[in-house]
């Protein structure tokens, strides 16, 4: 996939933004502002707010996630933090603590 | 690690700014302003626009550099980059047709009596 992957031992403390698919497989602490898809994998760890088209998280969120099409917690994901998004999907298995906000 | 051996990749559409730091070889083709620490190999494309103070081991410039540079193995900045920078490392290369402005210093012996 072209775009940013972010590797297992990066850690970034501060704002991402761009209009590049990013994959978090290490840490990133601050906010992300992205006008792409964001998909934080498992190990992946965000402790930030995030602003993105759409989510996939098999990794760690703490934070709250706006997105404009998707969020998409996994079986391994977590999540602690508001959801807003047209469209929320959280499977079996996953963690999550906070408040869901699916926009008409 | 989830994508395999994937690399690690900054694309040319994404903006940091902060401290980015890391054990793994990585490529930044987007901007970056802040503070790099890498304990590996650090690749700055054409496209790459970095304003930033970076520790890496070693460098690869083909892009825009501005700000410090500490570097413990090897720098090559390449032609078409531009840098604008105080660059500290054992060994530095600079190709024809890079640009290049600031000091270098490669921690050469000097003789007792100098």
């Amino acid at each position: 996939m072209a775009g940013t992957v972010l590797g297992t031992t990066i850690m970034v403390d501060g704002e991402i933004s761009g209009e590049d698919p990013v994959v978090v497989q290490g840490t990133v602490k601050g906010r992300v502002e992205l006008g792409a898809p964001l998909v934080v994998a498992e190990g992946g760890v965000v402790e930030a707010d995030v602003t993105t088209v759409s989510v996939e998280i098999a990794g760690s969120v703490t934070g709250n996630i706006q997105a404009r099409e998707r969020v998409e917690v996994r079986t391994d994901g977590r999540v602690v933090g508001d959801i807003k998004a047209p469209r929320i999907l959280i499977a079996d298995g996953a963690v999550f603590k906070g408040n869901v906000d699916v926009e008409g | 690690m989830a994508t395999g051996d994937s690399p690690c990749i900054i694309g040319k559409g994404t903006r940091i700014k902060g401290n980015l730091t890391g054990a793994e070889d990585l490529v930044i083709e987007g901007r970056l302003q802040g503070h790099i620490h890498m304990r590996s190999h650090l690749t700055l494309e054409e496209s790459a626009d970095v304003e930033a103070s970076i520790v890496a081991d070693a460098l690869t410039i083909r892009g825009k550099v501005r700000g410090s540079i500490q570097v413990s193995q090897v720098v090559n900045v390449a032609g078409g980059a531009a840098v604008q920078a105080d660059l500290k490392a054992p060994r530095v290369a600079i190709e024809p047709g890079a640009r290049f402005t600031g000091r270098i210093d490669m921690d050469v012996p000097l003789p007792v009596d100098l």
